[in-house]
């Protein structure tokens, strides 16, 4: 966790159009113990330029980690990770995909898009908060996330 | 014309006459069988329609009731961890009523959504052995099992023709029920499946609570309570789906109970070895 703390914070965006649960992620983040930012994107497009730095994201940060809703508006989840991984600069981003639909086609899909894994968004507030705790354990503390040399 | 006839001719005269009546009454009875079946044809064609829109219109209302409701279920909650105390006990009260109704309302949709699901496609019909069904449904139901310490039996369970999810659901909404509705002894269920011709019927027999005879049609009804929600909670919809399962792999389900003395479901589903005429 050291090491975090020198590289700076860890740069999540949660790409989510429904501001409920962008509130709910934040509010189960708030008492997140490692330093974090969290940037929110309300459609696959405006993602896919915030990852990219391009237009009004020339300045932004280089993204860490994605948590990623599939049904969103101009672009859906499932193209923003087909692009992530088509592109040389994004195809490292470790891809969590948080999202209300459980069928087997969409869970399916996803992984066979390379996602880093597929999370059903639990219906009562206990076991969201719990996942988005998980999540933060496991993909801030635990796991080792790839890091480029922040400017090129 | 009369004269010269004979005896004879004019009886000829006469069956010819009632042959040609009859004829005729026969070509109209005929048009109007033909007329009647093809009405109930298109009937009938009306009616799968209506059910067909039916259907959906249960999966797509559950479905997208979801979203919102989680809203309300998710911030209803955080409000009552985050204010409990902090604001009067009218504030506390209001909240738990909004909490609670909004967890029993996400029950009832589920439901819903389950019920609508049944038959729709990868729910075919297939050869499923009954005891895998029989030990899904059991493990599904571990905790509620344990909890009341349910003393559950059965006889070795043939291969029948069903959906293969949907008859572990039919176990365990039977089983669930029989626990829900026990007496003040432990429950003791047992599940038996006798050959009925080319289908097996099951019966999930139990020491319950029990009911009239004249509630043993309404049970299978949709969000049909007899019991109060407080001591009896859930959505209505377990007996409704169970009954929907069987039905669409063809077979019957029905109850006999008394009051005080039990409750023994019954069910029939077609044979997977044939014999299905």
């Amino acid at each position: 966790m050291t090491d975090r703390i020198d590289a700076g914070p860890v740069e999540i965006l949660l790409v989510e159009d429904n501001p409920g649960d962008v509130r709910l992620t934040l509010e189960a983040m708030k008492e997140s113990k490692v330093l974090n930012n969290i940037t929110v994107m309300k459609d696959g497009g405006e993602a896919l330029l915030y990852l990219r730095r391009q237009g009004p994201y020339a300045d932004a940060p280089r993204v860490d980690i994605v948590l990623l809703d599939l049904n969103l508006p101009v672009r859906d989840g499932r193209e923003v990770l087909a692009e992530i991984r088509a592109d040389p600069e994004l195809t490292h981003l470790p891809v969590v995909i948080l999202t209300t639909s459980a069928a087997e086609a969409d869970i399916l899909r996803s992984y066979q898009l390379h996602a880093n894994c597929y999370v059903t968004k639990p219906f009562d507030l206990e076991g969201f908060t719990a996942v988005v705790r998980s999540l933060e354990g496991f993909w801030l503390s635990i796991v080792k996330l790839p890091r480029l040399d922040s400017d090129d | 014309m009369a004269v010269g006839q004979t005896e004879s001719e004019k009886e000829i005269i006469r069956l010819k006459r009632q042959l040609s009546r009859e004829r005729k009454a026969r070509i109209q009875a005929e048009e109007i069988a033909e007329h009647a079946t093809r009405e109930l044809y298109e009937k009938n064609l009306d009616l799968n329609r209506a059910n067909r829109d039916l259907e959906q219109f249960a999966y797509i209302a559950s479905h997208d009731l979801q979203e919102p409701l989680r809203m309300v279920s998710s911030f209803t909650q955080l409000l009552a961890k985050r204010y409990r105390g902090r604001l009067d006990k009218d504030a506390d009260d209001f909240i738990a009523f909004a909490v609670d109704g909004a967890r029993r309302m996400q029950g009832m949709i589920n439901d819903l959504l389950a019920y609508s699901r049944v038959g729709r496609p990868n729910a075919d019909i297939v050869p499923v052995d009954a005891n895998e069904a029989y030990h899904r449904a059991i493990s599904n139901l571990t905790g509620t099992i344990e909890e009341s310490a349910a003393d559950i039996t059965h006889d070795a369970l043939p291969v029948v023709r069903a959906g293969n999810a949907e008859l572990a659901r039919l176990f365990q909404n039977l089983l669930g029920n029989a626990i829900k509705f026990r007496g003040d002894a432990p429950p003791k269920i047992h599940i038996a499946a006798v050959r009925d011709g080319a289908a097996w019927r099951f019966s999930v027999r139990d020491n319950g609570i029990g009911m009239p005879m004249d509630n043993r049609e309404k049970i299978f009804d949709l969000f049909k309570r007899l019991g109060s929600r407080e001591k009896y909670p859930g959505s209505g919809l377990g007996l409704a789906i169970a009954k929907r399962i069987v039905e669409r792999s063809g077979g019957r389900i029905w109850v006999e109970s008394e009051p005080g003395r039990g409750s023994i479901f019954f069910f029939t589903l077609p044979a997977s070895d044939g014999g299905c005429s």
